[in-house]
């Protein structure tokens, strides 16, 4: 075989290094195959301890995030509905059959259509883009919502946010969301692209269900990707020089705590926060339909029928 | 060792072998061959019928060697026609007949799709439709959903199942019987009328819906289009209709890779259809074969080819070596059969240097008592253990039991008040230091059952009293009290809350705080975390119907109470990557494709090595495309089928052994009964061509 997709058996083949499924020592801190993500990285900024509970112990602690459970559970499945409304429209489904009949999403529906986010390139828009690199000895992944591109000259990534509230520009600013997504698309977006991507060539817009037209864009720069490489790789190599066996610092910041379902085994509160009075950049709904990232090792099988 | 034929340039590609010989290794230099080459990983899919064979795929995707770049997507059927349903429900439910189809899908989990159906089959037990059945309604219940998937994936109507049945049952046989298929075919009609009227998606509505986008020819091509590299592992495993994809995809892809394996087929039960195959193989440009397993030893291949022998004379010729890689023992009682058991594991780890982890246990089936019997032993011997199993019931866990003592004391007009003993056990767990002894003191005094409300304070006891159960233990009693009665009441102003929520808030703000029994437990956390996780699918499932939440709740309380969900437990990655011995109903760990050193064969005379389950109204191979319709499925054909499954057992876990296998042999079986199983005669027939002495017990137990 010489040509086509099996040429590859007359050469010696490249097998990536997987390593040995060995038993875990005492040290290990990340499941096999784990991935970095703006959530797991922004739960660490956030608090320390927070993602070593969740993360790398994986302990499940069903306590409520926020209160009123009924309102932030009707916005978070609203939220999940609506992206799924906007990947059927960008997925060529006639608009005339997406007609939401609750009245939240009706309302955020006809936001969107009357005002899109502006000024996106034409030439191609891609929904649900899964991006990852690698990042020292782990993975980076970002699942984008939207990448709306013009190959070559353009990129534009599109995030869908159904919150209650629109965050301020600073604090999007710090959100890792912010950083990680421009930075792993000009490092593994450019198979999108045709070519390699330059920072200066990637935009980011939030835009708002509740607020269309105020969405907030970001332009990106070189220093800004060389800053964020820092930020990203200082951040993993300090989770990755931790060790797993002490209790992670709990975070300074108190006000975290009301909207973490941990606040009981830190011996943080008792109630959850309420929605209605979280500051803006806390409030639970802005994580409102952000996509899971795909199968992972221990995920069962809903034995099929 | 490989060979190849067909076209010198293949465009597409059937590789097969047996367990071992290295296909998903190829498999995976495909997949990263395709990378280098360029190919957008977005245009690559890999299809395999189950998550958990997935492994391979995953780990060498994530591996950081792999360049920054695009995601490769890894589907299952199921997985396939979900991210279509999702997109296309739209397009597809008003023409389906769904109501409201502007309304989101509530997706079924087979334990709601079972109460769903429940209703239907309760009625017609009452009506005395399915005496000739021996089995529960929830067993009736769950084979009439089986049908329905099964009828989903040969893409006939599910409609057809009871003619099907009937057919191969045959006009000799008891006529009660062909009234149970047609019952349960007027169920199935009745449940798939209330599942399009509360647009409730099961698994058989999720995939003839997706079969019918595809009939849909822009959507179609879409479909098609958006991969063009496809790698399909493991399709002996996968069902007919999975083919059906594959063999299209054949004509279009660009490059494609079809893999099989050769002794697969466990999931017969859930769909496969291994004979499928050939017409996958006669779709691709070439075949290339992988002769030989690279894992078990020469004196297992040899035992291998002596079981195949004794299971299919006519096929397989006997060897001539005595090294045939096992050891076996007598024993007349099952206990002394999982001492030996023990004893050898713990022998094998300390004095041979086995590590645990290479070692796997295996069992036809797995009881609880079992398990437990056989996890004690070998962990009282200093090794560890992890099982996989089939799971337990909810209730059976102490922190579920302790939620659903107090859920019945927050809601008292349900009339549910649990007996004294129970509402103990609830506080000794619920309360961090109270012991069992004080718990009951506690509650002889404050509960009463018939008063409203039925727990008094712990002021209200006398001093000396207060003092033996202590202060502590008593205040923290009283706010518990506090918030079930009072707090948690008045929140909602006196309506029920939905139950999730119930068991969420009682878990934050009492149960999991300092003091109290939940505080550190990862354990209490993980299983209040299912209830509340399948008590929101319950009532999602339900909320259509315009119930109240207070009798959704009610309704929930009460099957999980009766026993009727399970805990799903999932081993965590630390737990899965233990240095631990492996505990396993056969079919489970021929499916996790994870060879190890040593296996044991457990209670190698049980019958379960042969039988398959008896499933009165559902059949396995007759609901298959390539049972001839009205043909009688008669007593040899039944024999003819377990053969087979037997031989591919047996030739899966020797060629998942590399060292050595023993057997474990005990005259009378867990029940007490003797057993005398054909996997037995097999080896007294091996015994007799290549005589051996027993394994001795050289150990002494009290
Ligand atoms: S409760 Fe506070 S300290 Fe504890 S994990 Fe959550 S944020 Fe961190």
């Amino acid at each position: 075989m010489n040509s086509g997709p099996f040429a590859h058996l007359n050469q010696e083949p490249k097998l990536p290094r997987v390593l040995p499924e060995s038993p875990v020592e005492a040290g290990t801190l990340l499941p096999p195959a784990f991935q970095f993500s703006q959530k797991t990285l922004q739960d660490y900024v956030d608090c320390a301890r927070r993602f070593q509970l969740n993360t790398t112990q994986g302990i499940r602690w069903p306590a409520a995030e926020s209160e009123p459970i009924d309102e932030v559970e009707h916005f978070m499945e609203q939220g999940a509905q609506f992206h799924l409304l906007v990947q059927r429209y960008l997925n060529g489904v006639d608009q005339e059959l997406l007609k939401p009949a609750d009245p939240l999403l009706a309302r955020w529906w006809q936001h969107f259509l009357e005002n899109p986010p502006p000024d996106l390139p034409e030439a191609k828009r891609i929904p649900e883009v899964m991006l990852s690199m690698p990042v020292g000895a782990q993975r980076l992944v970002a699942r984008f919502d939207l990448v709306a591109l013009d190959p070559g000259e353009r990129i534009v990534i599109a995030d869908w946010k159904t919150s209650r509230s629109r965050p301020q520009r600073q604090d999007l600013a710090a959100r890792m969301q912010t950083r990680i997504y421009p930075f792993v698309m000009v490092e593994a977006g450019h198979h999108l692209f045709g070519g390699a991507i330059k920072p200066e060539q990637v935009e980011m817009i939030y835009w708002f269900a509740e607020h269309p037209t105020r969405p907030e864009r970001f332009t990106y720069d070189s220093r800004q990707h060389q800053a964020n490489h820092t930020l990203i790789t200082g951040l993993i190599d300090d989770i990755l020089g931790r060790d797993p066996e002490s209790i992670w610092p709990l975070t300074d910041e108190r006000r975290h705590c009301r909207y973490c379902v941990y606040r009981s085994l830190c011996e943080r509160g008792v109630k959850a926060g309420r929605l209605d009075s979280g500051t803006d950049d806390l409030d639970p709904t802005l994580a409102a339909g952000d996509a899971t990232l795909g199968f992972d090792l221990d995920d069962v099988d809903e034995i099929a029928f | 060792m490989s060979n190849y034929v067909g076209e010198p340039n293949p465009r597409t590609m059937f590789l097969e072998g047996p367990f071992g010989a290295g296909k998903t290794t190829f498999a995976v230099e495909t997949l990263f061959a395709w990378l280098e080459a360029d190919i957008p990983p977005e245009q690559i899919v890999i299809t395999v019928p189950q998550r958990t064979l997935a492994r391979r795929y995953i780990l060498a995707l994530r591996s950081v060697d792999r360049p920054a770049s695009g995601d490769v997507s890894i589907r299952t059927l199921n997985g396939l026609a979900q991210d279509m349903v999702d997109i296309y429900w739209p397009v597809v439910a008003p023409e389906y007949g769904f109501s409201d189809p502007e309304l989101a899908p509530r997706y079924l989990t087979i334990e709601t799709a079972q109460y769903v159906i429940g209703r239907f089959v309760d009625d017609a037990v009452e009506r005395g439709e399915f005496e000739a059945i021996k089995a529960t309604p929830q067993v009736i219940a769950r084979q009439i959903i089986d049908n329905m998937g099964k009828a989903a994936l040969m893409d006939v109507p599910y409609t057809a199942i009871p003619e099907l049945l009937t057919q191969a049952w045959g006009p000799q046989r008891a006529r009660k019987r062909v009234l149970a298929y047609q019952t349960a075919g007027q169920i199935a009609e009745q449940y798939r009328t209330y599942c399009l009227k509360n647009r409730l998606l099961d698994y058989a509505l999720q995939i003839e819906l997706f079969v019918d986008l595809l009939k849909k020819p822009p959507i179609r091509e879409r479909f098609y289009g958006q991969y063009s590299y496809i790698i399909a592992d493991h399709v002996e495993e996968e069902a007919a209709l999975m083919h059906d994809l594959l063999v299209e995809w054949t004509n279009r892809a660009e490059g494609m890779l079809v893999v099989a394996d050769w002794d697969g087929g466990f999931r017969v039960f859930l769909g496969a259809a291994p004979e499928g195959i050939d017409r996958l193989r006669e779709a691709c440009d070439g075949v290339m074969t992988m002769g030989d397993s690279l894992i078990p030893e020469p004196a297992l291949k040899a035992l291998q080819q002596e079981i195949a022998h004794g299971i299919k004379p006519e096929a397989v010729e006997p060897v001539e070596t005595d090294e045939l890689g096992y050891s076996f023992a007598f024993h007349n009682f099952y206990p002394q059969m999982l001492d030996w058991v023990a004893d050898k594991i713990a022998w094998l780890v300390d004095e041979e240097g086995v590590p645990p982890r290479e070692i796997a246990v295996l069992a036809p089936f797995l009881s609880d008592a079992l398990l437990f019997s056989l996890t004690y032993k070998i962990e009282k011997r200093g090794v560890l253990t992890l099982s996989h199993r089939p799971s337990r019931a909810l209730r059976d866990e102490p922190a579920a039991r302790t939620l659903l003592t107090l859920t019945a004391l927050a809601h008292p007009h349900w009339g549910q008040m649990p007996p004294q003993p129970d509402v103990a056990d609830a506080l000794a767990q619920a309360i961090g230091d109270l012991d069992p002894v004080r718990a009951q003191l506690l509650t002889k005094i404050v509960y009463r059952p018939n008063s409203d409300p039925p727990l008094t304070s712990f002021d209200n006891i006398k001093p000396e009293m207060q003092a033996r159960i202590t202060y502590r233990a008593g205040q923290l009693y009283d706010d518990l009290r506090f918030w079930l009665l009072e707090d948690y009441p008045q929140r909602y102003e006196g309506q029920t809350a939905p139950l999730d929520h119930f068991f969420s808030l009682l878990f934050g703000e009492v149960l999991s705080q300092a003091g109290y029994g939940f505080h550190n437990s990862a354990t209490a956390g993980r299983v209040t975390a299912e209830l509340v996780e399948s008590a929101r699918k319950f009532r999602q499932s339900l909320y259509s119907e315009g119930a109240s939440l207070d009798a959704i709740g009610n309704r929930y309380f009460d099957i999980v109470r009766q026993g009727l969900l399970s805990a799903l437990y999932v081993a965590s990655w630390r737990d899965e990557l233990a240095d631990a011995v492996f505990i396993a109903p056969a079919y489970t760990f021929l499916l996790r494709n994870r060879p190890v050193d040593v296996q044991f064969w457990l209670d190698v005379g049980s019958t379960g090595w042969w039988e398959r389950l008896d499933q009165p109204l559902t059949h396995p191979y007759v609901l298959s495309r390539t049972w001839p319709q009205e043909r009688i499925w008669q007593d040899s054909d039944e024999v003819e089928h377990q053969r087979d499954m037997l031989w591919k057992i047996t030739q899966g876990l020797v060629r998942r052994a590399r060292r050595h296998i023993y057997l474990g042999i005990s005259d009378l079986g867990e029940q007490g009964f003797e057993q005398r199983g054909p996997l037995l005669t097999v080896f007294q027939g091996i015994l007799g061509r290549h005589p051996q002495t027993p394994d001795v017990d050289n150990t002494d137990h009290e």
